[in-house]
């Protein structure tokens, strides 16, 4: 099995060139601080530096906030592939889809934050609740996810973060150190008892993610029968597959470029070739639902419905629709993931997860934005809503903040596993 | 502060007050020329003026005044002198007892009766305090779409640009010629089974006893939840903006909104960032009177009163087949209701 020689060379974190890390830095360095003085503005003008009003409520940063809890569902969903199911192949993402659901909750809450008209009491979902708000239950279960995806992340992580500490020196070993929490065993016995609760923990997750976190979300938004557009039993379901679809895209462009750019190693093609048909079978499942979820509402010829569906394929902003949500998250990765050596290549694969990331996004405005356009009453005036430079602007400050996260966490923590063995511990 | 010469704040010292007060004196008739008009004793009648004069300042009693006089007007008045009742020396309380004021036709009855009637006006409120469950009818027939109400509204609880309690929507019905327009009012619905009570994540919107659904600016986190969940666009959020440029001083005061007064309207203190809607005026209704959409209505098209009083003006006409509710099949149930 592994030598010390082997692990401490392996174990080389950090973009292997210096270029490309001060390139990618500076960049975040520039969104930063472009996001900064976005974000400042936003506390000194308040919410009126935004592009929101009383009869669209909710804009970007609330389609932010979805997206990126869509996003941790569906990677950690994909990383339980590994660590509950035991997919052939999959241990190799297993932290990286972890770590990126650990980070896109970050994310998610800090769009929540900046969006609350009142950001200095955003502890008080903790101190007054309401059994009956979809939302009052929502902050709880994302505590308690994000405690699943750590101790998840930890239990996956420890036995690296061990040899690390043992057999390195500087910092990076002394960090190590303390990440295992003094669980620095690294015989094969700790090893099995790290993947029997990574397996556990895992099974909470589950449910907790799909039913809780995620189509809980989609409730959110489901129970509010004053928008017949999300009023529907099927929406916390395409809610569901929409986050699938991205986690695993997501996982798909970390893989390839983390391999790339920071490992340095072969990408596995079939690892690749699993992600891409997995990909496939999620974006047509979630056109379909869409579809369906289309046709029951122009069917029921509801005026409310018919017209938001307008709005969607017709209005200020359809280019969304047909270019982001259709284009770039459906038919592209589609065309791109049917050809066998095409899906198998890196750089294919990654740009069609790439695209379906991209296009999401386009996916969570859609959602939030159409059925506020149309007033809830005739009568009342139509809302018109493009966000603002503020809330364009946060929102990659926002967005940035969670790449900076995740290179850093690439850099410095053994997201790759330290061993091609799967699970393995040291025969010592 | 001190000395009771300094003008009082908002009170301008206005310069023309002097030649106020003398014009007043000017306006003022002679005593004397006008006593001088009766029969009876001139000197008598200015004596017993200035010394009434003198116990409405305190500097005499009213027992030392009738001592000095009685006699003295006895004689000159006679009879109708002591039939007059005196409630100065008749009553410790200076009132007149109703016999004699059926016997006066007094139309109001004694003082005593109207204080003692009102008092009891005031018990049965009292009693009836606490079950009231506060609704408004609206009758779109009289509507004429004056906006009359928005205006009251919004001069009554001062609310920023883009807040908007009361709104008044028009339907057009038909085509030319034959088009008939509908004005529909539309405050808070203050409804029975509010769908912004159902979500707002930290109970910061909820319903009182008195049927009106309140907002907790002190607990609302601003999420905007409730104007997703409301059927009827009734809730507004507070960006802060002012009418700073259209109205000096206009963020001096805030209306006391559930009564309670939070002073002038400051940057990032709530109600900014917090969700805003018509509260029927609950302040207002606390001291015994109409919303103020309700008493401006020029057509008496609003009626504001206690649903649960079988016998008020908005049960009855809640009860009648005209009436009915925006949105029924929201099972809301709002106590807003319209009469066809």
């Amino acid at each position: 099995m592994s030598t010390i020689t082997d692990i401490t060379e392996r174990y080389d974190p950090g973009f292997r060139s210096e270029t490309v890390r001060y390139a990618w830095y500076g960049l975040l360095a520039v969104l930063l601080l472009v996001g900064g003085w976005a974000t400042w503005r936003r506390l000194t003008v308040g919410m009126a530096s935004t592009n929101l009003s009383s009869v669209t409520p909710w804009g970007a940063w609330v389609a932010f906030y979805i997206y990126f809890v869509g996003l941790s569902a569906g990677a950690f969903l994909v990383s339980t592939l590994a660590n509950v199911f035991e997919v052939e192949g999959f241990e190799q993402i297993d932290r990286d889809a972890l770590f990126a659901a650990v980070v896109s909750m970050v994310v998610a809450l800090l769009f929540v934050w900046v969006d609350l008209g009142r950001m200095d009491r955003m502890y008080y979902p903790f101190v007054w609740r309401q059994p009956t708000s979809a939302l009052s239950w929502e902050v709880h279960a994302y505590v308690a996810y994000v405690a699943v995806l750590v101790t998840e992340l930890y239990f996956s992580m420890r036995l690296d973060l061990a040899r690390v500490a043992a057999r390195a020196r500087g910092w990076r070993a002394t960090l190590c150190r303390l990440l295992t929490l003094g669980r620095t065993s690294t015989s094969a016995a700790s090893g099995r008892t790290d993947r029997r609760w990574l397996k556990r923990t895992g099974l909470v997750g589950i449910p907790l993610a799909i039913f809780m976190v995620h189509g809980g979300t989609g409730v959110l938004f489901a129970v509010a029968k004053a928008r017949p557009y999300w009023n529907s039993g099927l929406f916390p379901i395409i809610f569901v597959v929409s986050a699938v679809v991205s986690g695993t895209a997501l996982v798909t462009v970390l893989y390839v470029v983390r391999t790339k750019l920071i490992a340095g190693d072969a990408v596995d093609r079939d690892l690749l070739d699993r992600l891409g048909q997995l990909l496939a079978a999620f974006v047509v499942t979630d056109a379909a639902l869409t579809a369906i979820e289309a046709l029951i509402a122009i069917n029921s010829l509801h005026p409310h419905e018919l017209e938001t569906w307008l709005v969607v394929l017709f209005g200020e902003m359809s280019w969304s629709f047909w270019w982001f949500m259709v284009g770039f998250g459906w038919v592209f990765p589609l065309v791109v993931l049917s050809k066998r050596s095409w899906r198998r290549s890196p750089f294919p694969a990654a740009s069609a997860g790439l695209f379906v990331v991209v296009g999401i996004v386009a996916v969570r405005f859609n959602i939030v934005v159409p059925p506020q356009i149309l007033p809830v009453m005739e009568g009342l005036p139509h809302g018109s809503y493009v966000p603002s430079t503020v809330e364009w602007l946060t929102s990659l400050g926002i967005v940035a903040v969670g790449l900076l996260l995740y290179s850093l966490g690439a850099e410095i923590l053994p997201l790759k596993p330290l061993e091609s063995t799967p699970h393995g511990g040291d025969d010592t | 502060m001190s000395g009771t010469d300094e003008p009082l704040p908002s009170v301008p010292d206005d310069p023309r007050r002097e030649a106020l007060d003398a014009m007043v004196d000017r306006e003022a008739l002679d005593p004397r020329d006008e006593l001088e008009k009766t029969t009876y004793r001139t000197d008598l009648g200015i004596a017993m003026a200035e010394d009434a004069r003198r116990v409405g300042r305190g500097e005499l009693s009213s027992e030392a005044y009738w001592q000095k006089y009685d006699r003295a007007a006895a004689a000159e008045f006679g009879d109708d002198y002591r039939e007059t009742p005196n409630p100065a020396v008749d009553r410790a309380e200076q009132t007149i007892d109703d016999e004699i004021a059926e016997s006066l036709s007094c139309s109001v009855g004694s003082m005593d009766g109207v204080a003692e009637s009102l008092e009891g006006v005031a018990a049965e409120e009292s009693e009836g305090e606490g079950d009231e469950k506060w609704g408004m009818v609206i009758d779109l027939q009289k509507c004429v779409g004056c906006d009359s109400c928005t205006v009251a509204c919004k001069a009554e609880n001062r609310t920023p640009p883009g807040v908007t309690y009361n709104v008044v929507m028009e339907e057009e019905h038909g085509e030319y010629p034959d088009v008939t327009r509908t004005n529909v009012p539309r405050p808070c619905m203050q409804c029975d089974n509010p769908p912004c009570v159902q979500v707002c994540p930290v109970s910061a919107t909820y319903k009182m006893e008195n049927g009106v659904v309140n907002v907790d600016y002190d607990r609302c986190i601003g999420c905007r939840y409730c104007m997703i969940a409301c059927p009827y666009g009734a809730r507004y959020f507070d960006f802060g903006e002012n009418y700073d440029d259209e109205v000096d001083g206009a963020g001096e005061i805030q209306s006391p909104e559930y009564g309670v007064d939070r002073g002038p309207r400051t940057d990032g203190e709530s109600p900014v960032g917090n969700v805003r809607k018509c509260s029927f005026c609950t302040h207002r209704l606390n001291r015994g009177e109409e919303p103020a959409c309700v008493e401006t209505c020029i057509g008496d098209a609003r009626n504001a009163g206690d649903l649960n009083d079988p016998d008020s003006e908005v049960s009855k006409l809640a009860d009648s087949s005209r009436a009915f509710q925006l949105k029924e099949a929201e099972g809301t149930d709002p106590n807003v209701y319209y009469l066809k």
